[in-house]
């Protein structure tokens, strides 16, 4: 009950600065000349807010508890990311003025029909990337208060559609910064109290694991034993550390950052937070194997962990916090994702309008949510490394290329996008429906990112015939390159008034 | 800095670039670029496109190389060196190298 009633502090506490947030906004004409000169530090933490998500929470410490110490390669791919952000995109991004990757990719290439394309990717990869945070608010909500799972998922869907039409929840960088502030320390106190509850014996068994199948204590990521740990592993890390390049929603907050120089700044400071958060999922997972070792309540694992460790009150508290954590990572991704997904629907897709665009939040939830029912077994980490492995297949070639490349035409953009796309979205799903014996084809078709992301690198070059190169390539691309004050660096106002190039 | 600037929500935005969008539409057909032309100077672009994307393809490849090593690493290792390994040495690696990327591709923009 103290569980729940958490979780309803957070909800209304969240939707209470939203619509404070907008308010304060809108009545201060200085609002946006002030976030210029915002410290570069809010930002990040804004961006950390959206990214960390219940998969980065419940995910990674349930994925360790099942699998092994290997699990940690998500959170090394997670946030290696970001230096591929900082060094590829954030800069350029920023000086596109573009506020999406569909607009991005139609300034570049001057082509509607590649931006529908575009936008139907990000339709796939919001999609998928949802369907495992409202399995997450599922699970969270059957442990802590007995809630039917799928009266969570449902409540879960209204909650969050509702907190976006009411709030605007990302309307102000502080309401995602604060959400970060509120996960980590949900997530990383109650995990230095338990480490300290534990006692010398149980922590002693979690640092140094004996008695425990070797499979588990080796470093490599190895689902389902399939013996080919090394594979796995990097196909796991090129999905995650390229995927995170290509995110939509990602690549989307940097659009609030004041140019290109603090873009990539930002882009940094997301490391060091990352890095500091992803300790704590670790930890628990760590404790976890040893007080709740059964692999079908992984998923929930941080949630099983503080009432085994600390029976009675201070349990329950602990239960409590980390479950409400868990929740406000799920409300801000997945509200996050609803509007990049919204957005993706009504804009990139029908040319949208605001009454669309809450149509969008609408109907993107419900899908989600249907799709979560039947996902109750499947594990969260493993949806999640489908959506960025889509993202790596796509959208990383197709920003990397686009930015740094003349000779990119939309007709290999349009190849390279459908390429990428099917053969990773495909053979994901070829992975669910063939029940394949588990060994190099099986791997090779779960995480696709090792073969689907070169491939569609080179389907994207080999399709954009030389001789075919424009004249506005040459200067899209020059643009994007422009040092800050050789004058007008943002191409196009309409896209953004923030403007901020100074 | 007192100018005044129209604030809006990302969706209003969103809503309000249908408008500007049709206008760009037109300028496609009239084969004109999408976005008003200023005069760039295109030379110093260019030199600076050239050391930029050598900086990036470096710090790609110093990455991958760092999480080779990692992973590396971890094959050869297991145990409770191999876990802490995992768990305390990638983070201040990445940050140093984005980190350093960063201040290089600054030193860039102010030769240029």
């Amino acid at each position: 009950m103290l569980g729940l009633a958490a979780i309803g502090l957070v909800v209304l506490s969240s939707v209470v600065i939203g619509v404070w947030g907008v308010r304060a906004a809108r009545s201060t004409p200085d609002f946006l000349v002030a976030s210029r000169r915002i410290v570069p530090g809010w930002n990040a933490m804004a961006i950390a807010g959206e990214y960390v998500s219940a998969a980065s929470v419940l995910g990674l410490a349930g994925l360790l508890v099942k699998n092994g110490v290997g699990a940690m390669w998500y959170a090394v791919g997670f946030t290696a990311g970001y230096v591929l952000v900082a060094a590829l995109v954030a800069g350029p991004m920023r000086r596109s003025g573009a506020y999406t990757v569909p607009d991005f990719a139609e300034y570049r290439l001057g082509s509607l029909r590649i931006r529908r394309m575009c936008g139907l990717v990000v339709l796939v990869i919001m999609l998928l990337y949802l369907v495992p945070q409202f399995k997450a608010a599922g699970a969270v909500l059957e442990l802590t208060s007995g809630i039917p799972y799928w009266v969570g998922v449902v409540g879960s869907g209204l909650v969050v559609s509702s907190a976006i039409t009411v709030g605007g929840m990302r309307s102000a960088t502080y309401v995602q910064a604060f959400h970060y502030l509120l996960k980590l320390a949900f997530v990383a106190v109650p995990a230095l109290f338990l480490v300290f509850l534990a006692g010398p014996e149980r922590r002693g068994a979690a640092v140094d694991p004996i008695g425990v199948d070797p499979n588990w204590t080796r470093p490599l990521l190895d689902i389902d034993n399939s013996g080919h740990p090394v594979l796995t592993t990097l196909s796991v890390l090129v999905a995650t550390t390229l995927g995170a390049m290509g995110l939509p929603h990602v690549v989307m907050r940097f659009h609030t950052v004041a140019g290109a120089r603090s873009a990539r700044r930002v882009a940094v400071s997301v490391i060091v937070l990352l890095g500091l958060f992803y300790l704590f999922p670790i930890v628990y997972g760590l404790l976890g194997q040893v007080v709740a070792p059964n692999p079908d309540e992984s998923d929930v694992v941080t949630l099983l962990v503080p009432g085994k460790i600390a029976p009675g009150t201070i349990g329950t508290v602990l239960t409590a916090l980390v479950a409400a954590g868990a929740f406000a990572a799920f409300l801000s991704t997945s509200s996050g994702l609803l509007l990049a997904l919204a957005g993706g629907l009504s804009h990139d897709l029908f040319g949208g309008s605001l009454s669309r665009l809450r149509l969008g939040v609408v109907l993107g939830t419900g899908l989600a949510v249907a799709l979560a029912l039947p996902a109750a077994d499947v594990d969260i980490n493993v949806l999640v490394g489908w959506a960025f492995a889509v993202a790596a297949s796509t959208f990383c070639p197709l920003l990397a290329l686009g930015i740094w490349w003349r000779g990119l035409t939309a007709t290999g953009a349009t190849v390279g996008l459908l390429i990428g796309a099917g053969a990773s979205t495909g053979s994901a799903l070829t992975s669910v429906f063939l029940d394949l014996e588990s060994g190099v084809v099986s791997i090779l078709l779960s995480q696709p990112a090792i073969w689907t992301v070169p491939l569609a690198f080179a389907a994207m070059a080999l399709a954009s015939r030389p001789g075919s190169v424009s004249e506005w390539a040459d200067e899209s691309v020059l643009r994007l390159h422009l040092p800050v004050r050789s004058g007008s660096a943002t191409p196009d106002k309409s896209f953004d008034s923030v403007g901020g190039t100074g | 800095m007192n100018q005044r600037v129209r604030i809006t929500s990302p969706q209003t935005r969103l809503a309000l670039r249908r408008k500007t969008d049709a206008m760009r539409r037109v300028n496609h057909k009239a084969g004109r670029p999408p976005i008003a032309s200023t005069a760039i100077d295109m030379a110093g672009a260019e030199r600076a496109l050239r050391r930029q994307r050598r900086l990036a393809l470096r710090t790609a490849l110093l990455l991958g190389a760092v999480l080779g090593a990692l992973l590396l690493a971890s094959a050869l290792v297991s145990g409770l060196l191999g876990w802490a390994v995992l768990f305390f040495a990638p983070y201040p690696l990445l940050l140093a190298l984005a980190a350093g990327h960063v201040r290089r591709a600054e030193q860039i923009e102010a030769d240029s």
